[in-house]
């Protein structure tokens, strides 16, 4: 007798970009503060990506209320226990980190990169939130799939750190710089990212025992094992460890960004 | 804070007349919605944004092999400690001073969240409105000692609506009367203040287990997993974070920032 709440593609999107924001900051911020002056693509890639990202996120959110301008409502009011509210907070917050990261990657000034990475180490923090609260906003709902396991917050974080780099990847591979020490490392990152979301996932099924019924079974259930553990989990990892060079490298984050996709899809689309 | 005020549906005196269901409709303005067939009386199958009061059907089976109705007028809960309240980002849901919970629909913004954190599954999104709709004890009545329509139509007593004290010493009374009589299943839903959710301002006496009434066993407060599943989640980043170091470290320490 529960009910879902009926959000449509916006909904997904907004959970599947945020996923990328908050990812592709955190790759760029690590890159930043432990790699090298060779990574340096990776960071400008990361933290502009996440600001366009975070630009995006925030007007789906808006369209997502058919009245635009019904959004001050949330901004008149502060829940810090509540995710939706926190989370509206969270993301114009997370969005002006982004956006002095980004302003600070452009310029080539030693000083303004030491600043820069200072900014990131808090920046940081917001990322993995923005990445994490939408997963911890359906685990504080009726719905058993979505709640019983507690882990919600924890899937959508690796899978957002796991797109994040994949999207950096990508971008990296499109812009020509797919030859570079940076694109090596974002590969490597991804793949431990991979192999721990998928460690996740088997324990949020195992958490979820009969309740996981709604997503392994039901009408969704296609999608969710063919599209989100065989071609967004399983097979990219197998091209990258098996190191399969006919494969082109942009493969496997294609992949991974399509399997983030549905993770999302599929949760916030099934029925109760 | 003026004395709580609840209301208490007493299904062993339910006939299904569902003029309680009507009563609500007329009086707070609800429009006709396409009618669903559920293999029973029933109509609609669960409450709607046009349907805030529902009379349930349940057909149950007897060892004779014939059918029992159970009949219950079902309504949002008012819960002491309300999932659509908390969840509201908006203020919009609010707690009026007498204990029951009311959506303010100049305030509500659409984000539909209450719908997902109503445990009984009540509240309703209105797509005509973009807004959140529910049951709210006729809050402009009971503002003016009318009390709510459904009660004050109910033709035989079966929802009652006053004190929740009174109504709740009432309820105990009405209980033990009915065991009496031989109703060994007869039993209170939601009268305990110590109880889930804190107690239920709208509570009921079932002839039946709750699961018969679709009703869950134990109704939990959603929000009791933000604290577990955030701190999982910083886990999580915190693995995530340390992996992606090592991915990122150079090998040998010449690392340009090594913070």
């Amino acid at each position: 007798m529960l009910k879902t709440p009926g959000w449509h593609l916006l909904i997904v999107w907004y959970f599947f970009l945020g996923g990328i924001a908050g990812g592709a900051y955190f790759t760029a911020a690590i890159a930043d503060n432990f790699g090298s002056s060779r990574d340096r693509s990776v960071v400008r890639t990361g933290y502009i990506l996440s600001l366009l990202m975070i630009g995006v996120c925030g007007m789906l959110l808006i369209l997502d209320l058919g009245t635009p301008s019904r959004f001050l409502n949330m901004m008149m009011h502060f829940k810090f226990w509540d995710p939706m509210s926190i989370g509206a907070w969270m993301l114009g917050v997370f969005g002006l980190f982004a956006f002095v990261s980004s302003a600070l990657s452009l310029s080539p000034d030693e000083r303004r990169a030491a600043l820069r990475r200072r900014v990131s180490l808090v920046g940081i923090i917001f990322g993995f939130f923005l990445a994490s609260y939408t997963g911890v906003l359906l685990s504080a709902t009726a719905l058993p799939f979505w709640s019983d396991a507690r882990l919600m917050g924890a899937l959508f974080l690796a899978s957002g750190a796991s797109t994040g780099m994949a999207a950096i990847s990508l971008l990296l591979y499109l812009s020509g710089d797919s030859a570079g020490e940076g694109f090596k490392k974002v590969k490597r990152a991804d793949r431990f990212a991979i192999v721990f979301e998928m460690a996740v996932l088997v324990l949020f099924l195992v958490l979820l025992g009969s309740a996981a019924a709604p997503l392994t079974s039901g009408h969704l259930a296609p999608l969710f094992w063919g599209g989100l553990v065989v071609l967004g989990l399983v097979i990219p990892l197998l091209v990258d460890v098996l190191g399969a060079r006919w494969v082109p490298a942009v493969i496997p984050a294609l992949l991974v960004l399509v399997g983030g996709f549905i993770l999302r899809y599929v949760v916030v689309m099934t029925h109760a | 804070m003026a004395r709580t005020l609840a209301m208490f549906t007493d299904t062993s005196l339910c006939i299904g007349c569902r003029a309680c269901q009507v009563a609500c409709k007329q009086w707070n303005e609800l429009p006709m919605e396409e009618p669903q067939w559920t293999g029973s009386y029933q109509n609609q199958a669960h409450f709607t944004d046009k349907t805030y009061r529902l009379v349930r059907f349940i057909e149950k089976p007897q060892p004779n092999g014939e059918l029992q109705w159970l009949l219950m007028s079902d309504v949002c809960k008012h819960c002491a400690q309300a999932g659509c309240l908390q969840a509201c980002p908006t203020g919009a849901i609010y707690r009026t001073e007498y204990g029951t919970v009311n959506i303010n629909q100049d305030v509500c913004n659409g984000c539909r969240y209450c719908v997902s954190s109503c445990p009984f599954g009540v509240v309703a999104f209105n797509h005509d409105t973009g807004r959140a709709n529910k049951c709210t004890f006729c809050n402009d009545r009971i503002h003016n000692g009318l009390g709510p329509a459904c009660a004050k139509t109910c033709p035989t007593e079966s929802i009652q609506f006053g004190f929740r004290d009174e109504l709740a010493a009432k309820a105990e009374k009405r209980v033990a009367k009915l065991k009496e009589m031989g109703y060994t299943g007869a039993q209170l839903y939601g009268v305990d203040s110590n109880g889930p959710l804190g107690g239920l301002n709208a509570f009921f006496l079932l002839l039946d287990k709750p699961s018969t009434y679709n009703l869950p066993e134990k109704p939990l407060l959603p929000q009791r997993n933000v604290l577990v599943d955030s701190v999982l989640s910083v886990g999580a980043a915190l693995l995530v974070g340390v992996t992606a170091v090592v991915a990122f470290r150079e090998r040998g320490g010449k690392g340009a920032g090594d913070a």
